[in-house]
């Protein structure tokens, strides 16, 4: 026997002490708590960054906790790197990550359904066949829905002309399609939200995956992206990054200077500013305002911001009892909306649910957080944060941003990991880099 | 007897009085005090939005509605809005006329951390109100922004109107001047405080009747922005000035035409 055996309290009593993370890293399990049923029934609705992960970590860390996972797709799409794909430097089927080693390996039982409704009181969930499944504890990861019609024009018929592009999939093939069939010497626009919103980073990186595009392929294209906001994510690192690598190709119009897009017109690609100034693009691509995904607003968890508040400690929802939302679709700020923090969300709510099944008090938590952007190829840039609690409240505990004055060989190093990341995440999450 | 009157009484003053459930959030907050000068505001009339969690202390949504008719004999003559945990709180001080046709406005203030914010409201027959709102920031407001200005489009200024009014009718206004609003508490790269610098006043009129007027302090965001309301009953010129605290001056006019 070359590992120890522990049992299910001092398996608990570690998480406690160490933090679900290093307990992970040991590859600790726990044991069933008897023979017979099991420990408790967990229904997670969404199969991303944040259901695939809590899924997954419930079983290791305790096998004898039914999971089940559901997720209409048969693979799952990531958003993080498909502007890599939009940029040429990525396959769109390495974005996609199946749910087999779920099944296989960790015994989650995956339904390839949607969830209709949740029954809070009879805690069960109505999947779209009109099937139900019971819970003792459900999970909600189901990231984010688009605001149709709140930026005045944009409609789910408008996404068809003007793609949002902001949930991979059909509409990243889109966006994809018209770059290539865009006119060389042509306008890109991209129509950047106000905060909250997935991916903080996501709009600017996506400018400089486009430009890396058309740098090679339409030199003489402009690309123009206008925001609702002043101050954005890593913004002196990309300011500098855009001008670097693209010369002046990337012109960005903050909210201070008319750049806030208040009405889309998607027949005529046009936009038109806050003070009147219309726009025309050849290719136009608006990330529109967004909040929690459908089953997190039909549950009763979401409040009038649109998005899920939650307990700090383990992301249960202080609405409804017995439920858990993580990932995007929660209020967690300082925490990014990021496929990261999902991850990292997933361990820790995975880890104070087989310890409110099992009785006893959950760990401290603590999240990391790392958002890599791909400027261009062999330059990548990074924010890193780690979370904690204090006084009630979720915080950063620490973090900070690539330096400004990097040298040309840390840019390169940051795109190299920015590679290394996405495939130890994707691996941790599905178990398919 | 007395008892069960006092009980009595007691219990018809919560409803006739909607008072604040024990001490009024701003109890020790000199400024609002100071514009309360020793009356009791009521709730209910005046309502206060902000977004209950802020990622941008720099620049957070702000905007105040008072039900009120807005006519020549009830209207809504001034809201304060104060920032109480800001190092100095008021953000703003707006007259109104019943000109504007509706008691509503809009802008953007700094909040340097997770906080209160407070709008209290003064009619023209003396009644007072008041609102409040929780606002949980995780980006400070002092920490955005860096030292170096675009000063390429300082004193720029804009402004929007409807396209067409209908006479009397109210339509909402948008304005925005690019400046750094810097506080005097800032310091720049070489240790130096940076030296105040704020537009104080924002003033909005059509011919030489003033509409608004808005007194600015230090806790309003950079690119000071004001959203109001004007109602106008002929077609005419509106001029919004914006004033630099003993410095420059900008000037914008926009037509007001009815349907």
């Amino acid at each position: 026997m070359t590992r120890g055996r522990i049992n299910r309290r001092q398996a608990l009593k570690l998480m406690g002490a160490m933090g679900a993370g290093p307990f992970l890293a040991a590859g600790g399990r726990i044991p069933p708590a008897a023979a017979g049923g099991p420990a408790g029934r967990v229904v997670v609705v969404g199969g991303g960054f944040g259901g695939a992960t809590v899924a997954k970590y419930i079983k290791r860390f305790d096998p004898a906790v039914e999971v089940t996972l559901v997720e209409p797709s048969r693979r799952h799409f990531t958003c993080p790197f498909s502007n890599l794909y939009l940029g040429g430097l990525y396959q769109f089927d390495a974005l996609g990550h199946g749910y087999e080693e779920l099944v296989s390996r960790y015994g989650v039982q995956v339904v390839h359904s949607m969830a209709d409704d949740v029954d809070a009181d009879g805690r069960t969930v109505r999947l779209a066949g009109g099937e139900t499944l019971s819970w003792d504890r459900l999970v909600l990861s189901p990231g984010i829905d688009i605001r149709w019609g709140e930026l005045e024009g944009y409609t789910r018929a408008a996404a068809e002309k003007a793609p949002h592009a902001w949930q991979a999939g059909p509409q990243t093939h889109l966006l994809k399609k018209q770059l290539e069939a865009m006119e060389d010497g042509g306008t890109f626009i991209l129509v950047a939200p106000d905060n909250p919103f997935r991916c903080p980073p996501g709009p600017y990186e996506r400018v400089a995956m486009v430009a890396n595009y058309l740098k090679s392929h339409k030199p003489k294209s402009k690309i123009l992206l206008l925001d609702a906001k002043d101050n954005f994510s890593k913004q002196g690192l990309f300011l500098d990054g855009w001008r670097k690598n693209y010369g002046d190709m990337i012109e960005w119009v903050g909210r201070s200077q008319d750049g806030e897009v208040v009405r889309v017109d998607a027949d005529r690609l046009e936009v038109e500013t806050e003070f009147g100034t219309t726009h025309k693009a050849s290719v136009l691509n608006v990330v529109p305002p967004q909040r929690a995904g459908f089953i997190a607003r039909r549950a009763g968890v979401t409040d009038a911001s649109g998005w899920a508040p939650v307990e700090p400690r383990t992301f249960a929802s202080p609405r409804v009892e017995g439920v858990y939302v993580i990932g995007d679709a929660t209020e967690a700020a300082p925490m990014p909306k990021s496929g990261f923090c999902a991850n990292a969300q997933g361990k820790v709510t995975a880890a104070a649910i087989v310890a409110d099944l099992a009785g006893v008090d959950g760990p401290d938590p603590s999240w990391a957080n790392t958002c890599y952007s791909t400027v261009a190829p062999g330059y990548g840039i990074s924010v890193a944060g780690v979370y904690g609690i204090r006084e009630g409240h979720i915080e950063e505990i620490s973090g900070g941003v690539s330096p400004a004055d990097a040298d040309a060989a840390f840019r390169r190093r940051e795109a190299e990991y920015a590679v290394a990341w996405y495939r130890a995440i994707t691996q941790d999450t599905w178990g398919t880099a | 007897m007395y008892r069960s009157l006092a009980v009595l009484l007691s219990g018809l003053m919560l409803v006739a009085a909607p008072v604040w459930a024990g001490a009024p959030p701003w109890e020790r907050v000199e400024a609002v005090q100071n514009v309360l000068d020793g009356e009791t505001p009521v709730r209910g009339a005046i309502h206060l939005d902000l977004p209950l969690v802020s990622r941008d202390g720099s620049a957070v949504p702000l905007t105040v509605e008072v039900d009120s008719p807005m006519s020549e004999d009830d209207y809504v003559a001034s809201i304060h809005l104060f920032a109480v945990s800001n190092p100095y709180p008021e953000i703003a001080t707006i007259h109104l006329t019943p000109r504007m046709g509706q008691a509503k406005v809009a802008t953007r203030v700094r909040l340097n951390e997770s906080q209160r914010v407070v709008a209290v409201a003064r009619t023209n027959t003396g009644r007072v109100y008041a609102d409040a709102r929780e606002v949980r920031v995780t980006v400070a407001g002092c920490l955005a922004r860096d030292a170096t200005y675009d000063s390429d489009t300082l004193m720029l200024a804009r402004v929007r109107a409807p396209e067409r009014f209908s006479a009397g009718e109210p339509g909402e206004v948008t304005t925005l001047i690019n400046h750094p609003m810097e506080t005097g508490l800032r310091k720049n790269g070489d240790g130096n405080l940076i030296p105040r610098r704020i537009v104080h006043r924002v003033a909005a009129s059509v011919g030489a009747e003033t509409v608004m007027e808005a007194e600015l302090h230090r806790s309003v965001s950079a690119d000071p922005y004001l959203r109001f309301f004007v109602a106008p009953v002929e077609d005419g010129t509106l001029t919004v000035r914006w004033d630099e605290e003993g410095g420059e001056s900008a000037v914008r006019e926009e037509s007001l035409r009815l349907r």
